[in-house]
């Protein structure tokens, strides 16, 4: 019993996967469509399908391609945007080592004493900015720190640097770069300090010359940049050495989170701000506390040259344009195919129905000439008979006793005749049901007493299963009787001399009660099983059956809201199974 | 040749058409006897032999063809006219192969049937000469 539920169960599952896939390739058996709708439909269906299939592998390629050809100028840009900063690095760089250069050739041209004098620091600062416009100013320090001679705009002779870090780190080295300050100016500006050692008396004195700082703003406007980049530097402390655009101004902390770089050059992405990410580029400058930054927010690599992208869109419809064509050609050719196919298939059946029934007319048409024309026979021969005799003799009187009884015999055939024709009206029109409140046990068992003698006389085996306290059912007894003698009769003709009927009455289900009529007699073919109920078909020997038995008692059950069926199988036997509804509805 | 001389025997199980048959065909100067099925057709012919024998097809026991056969077989020279009420022409084919002599249908017209007994009769003549 549980295994038997088991596989029940797995009956159930795999119907659900099975069903989602009917609705989905049938779905006209759920929502109805019918005929010429049923074909659009499954055109529709398949072109979709097919659609999807051809094209999602389409978009999959487009879309990698895309992203990936993004990724290469991504790549592409990168590499430009570090050529770029390397190049500005080392120009910034060999500026500052000329101007350290220039200070060294000074300080090595002139002595100490030379240069203390006022009119010839002035000669070369005039001779120097002249060269060199971005000189703010130029200045001798002694050991000291103390500032001795100064040629400037401010009078900042006699200034002591001598706390001042640049000067405590110069002492070690032989020269230095100062961060970018502001000065009494107000302009950012930085300064190159060089040393230059008095080796015999064991002393040194310094060179200090301060730069505007837009001299190192021109190097880094240099590197090409669009309107959200920006290009600035700052130092290793973070704070800004240049104006920039979008991260504050001159001797502002650069706000942006990295860690600096050590030596190399390096790019980096970072920020991710709508979706976008900036592209930093860090170039530290060789010999100087300075780093070159570029920020590059433009994205300029996303957007891909118009030439790939409208080329791209356009394999991309052309190729959606013809898989949907192809697929639409196939299709149609396909569903046309289908839908020929299925034609000639109804046709061939509306061709097979119509000749079954033709033939079905055909051998009602035989069974009712032959069931009239042997009583027209009579008629025919009696009245010929009367005639004969009118012929032969004018005396009426003295035939008057004979013509009467050819006259009733006449009337004997007319009746035959109306019987046939009556029956024949059976099939068609509904003829009059009487309600009966009846125990089928008890009509069948007066069917049996019927044939009980013949029954006897074959030695036919009769079995009874009639099962009680059956509920009585609303009908036409007569009718139903005149069925069950058809269907036992046959039975009877059925079986072999010995042979065995069995009988049985249950309850169906709560509406039918249900006779079956079993033999074991020689069972009727396949072929020949579906004609048993029309009109005057009938497999009995010429002379015994008139083939009307069963079609009448068809239409009898039919009438009496019930149904009748046929189970046979060759040499083994026939069943019978009518159906008679407990409430009868008279259609 | 006298008419008389014409002996029919007509089977047909429908009786009150075999003896209504019979009567009409005495009425015309025949000899006529009747059987209600095959085999006491067959019976009846060994008593007496008709020349011409008007038989039908459907009846019960002994199907008319079977009459047919057995009547050839036994007598040759006996003439059958098949008379029936349902004949189709595969009926009539394999009636005149069997070598009845003609084949009619119910009803069927007393002097065309006597026409053809008479020509049946004729034809039997013929043959035994």
């Amino acid at each position: 019993m549980s295994e038997h539920n088991e596989q029940e169960e797995e009956k159930n599952k795999k119907p659900k996967i099975y069903n989602f896939l009917r609705v989905l390739f049938h779905p006209h058996d759920f929502l109805g469509i019918l005929s010429e709708d049923r074909y659009k439909s499954l055109k529709i269906r398949i072109v979709l399908i097919e659609a999807m299939l051809s094209l999602l592998p389409l978009f999959i390629v487009v879309t990698i391609s895309y992203f990936w050809f993004q990724q290469i100028l991504k790549d592409d840009f990168k590499n430009q945007l570090k050529w770029e900063l390397e190049n500005t690095k080392q120009s910034i760089e060999f500026f500052l080592e000329e101007r350290v250069s220039i200070l060294r050739f000074i300080t090595s041209s002139y002595t100490h004493e030379q240069l203390s004098d006022q009119r010839t620091l002035s000669d070369i600062f005039t001779k120097f900015k002249r060269e060199f416009p971005g000189l703010v100013d130029i200045g001798v320090i002694d050991a000291d720190g103390i500032q001795r001679t100064y040629s400037g705009p401010y009078r900042l002779a006699g200034a002591d640097y001598s706390d001042q870090t640049w000067f405590n780190e110069i002492v070690i080295r032989s020269s230095n770069l100062s961060d970018v300050f502001m000065g009494f100016r107000k302009i950012p500006h930085f300064a190159i300090a060089v040393k230059r050692e008095v080796p015999d008396k064991g002393t040194f004195w310094i060179l200090r010359a301060t730069i505007d700082m837009k001299t190192l703003q021109k190097y880094a406007s240099a590197i090409n940049i669009r309107e959200n980049d920006d290009v600035f530097i700052i130092n290793r402390e973070g704070v800004l050495q240049t104006p920039s655009r979008f991260h504050g101004n001159v001797l502002e902390q650069y706000k942006e989170i990295f860690s600096f770089p050590e030596d190399n050059l390096s790019i980096k992405e970072a920020g991710q701000s709508e979706g976008t990410c900036d592209i930093c580029g860090y170039a530290p400058i060789k010999n100087t506390p300075w780093i070159l930054v570029a920020v590059i927010r433009s994205s300029p690599y996303a957007k891909i040259p118009n030439i790939f992208r409208n080329e791209l869109f356009f394999i991309t419809i052309i190729s959606v344009f013809f898989s949907i064509a192809v697929t639409i050609a196939l299709v149609q050719t396909v569903v046309n195919r289908i839908k020929k196919a299925d034609q000639a298939r109804e046709a061939a059946i509306a061709e097979t129905e119509h000749a079954g029934k033709m033939a079905s007319i055909g051998r009602l048409a035989a069974g009712v000439a032959h069931e009239i024309n042997n009583p027209l026979a009579i008629i025919n021969e009696k009245a010929g008979l009367m005639k004969d005799i009118l012929e032969g003799s004018r005396d009426m009187q003295q035939n008057r006793e004979k013509f009467l009884s050819l006259i009733s015999g006449i009337f004997d055939s007319i009746n035959r005749c109306r019987t046939v024709t009556h029956r024949l009206l059976g099939f068609s029109r509904r003829m009059d049901i009487s309600h009966d409140t009846i125990d089928i046990n008890d009509a069948l068992k007066e069917v049996i007493e019927f044939l009980e003698k013949e029954i006897i006389y074959r030695n036919i085996r009769l079995d009874l299963d009639l099962k009680k306290d059956l509920p009585r059912v609303v009908t036409d007894k007569g009718q139903l009787q005149q069925v069950f003698l058809n269907i036992i009769n046959n039975a009877i003709d059925a079986v072999e001399e010995g042979g065995l009927i069995q009988i049985s009455s249950y309850s169906k289900d709560e509406h039918f009660v249900r006779v079956s009529i079993k033999d074991n007699g020689r069972g009727i073919p396949r072929d020949k099983l579906k004609h048993i109920f029309e009109p005057f078909y009938t497999t009995k020997e010429k002379g015994k059956g008139t083939g009307l038995g069963l079609s009448i008692s068809y239409g009898i059950v039919q009438r009496l809201g019930g149904s009748i069926h046929v189970e046979s199988e060759v040499n083994k036997g026939t069943t019978f199974f009518v159906d008679i509804p407990i409430l009868s509805e008279t259609v | 040749m006298k008419q008389k001389d014409i002996k029919v025997l007509v089977v047909d199980d429908e009786v009150a058409f075999a003896n209504t048959l019979a009567q009409r065909l005495k009425m015309r100067d025949m000899e006529v006897g009747t059987a209600y099925d095959g085999e006491q057709a067959l019976s009846k012919l060994r008593e007496k032999t008709p020349d011409v024998i008007i038989l039908d097809l459907k009846m019960p026991g002994m199907h008319g063809m079977d009459v047919l056969k057995e009547i050839k077989r036994g007598y040759p020279h006996i003439q059958v006219i098949l008379l029936t009420g349902h004949g189709t022409d595969r009926d009539e084919e394999e009636a005149r192969r069997l070598g009845g002599f003609d084949f009619l249908n119910k009803p069927a017209d007393i002097d065309y049937l006597e026409c053809k007994i008479r020509k049946a009769f004729q034809e039997k003549l013929e043959r035994t000469m």
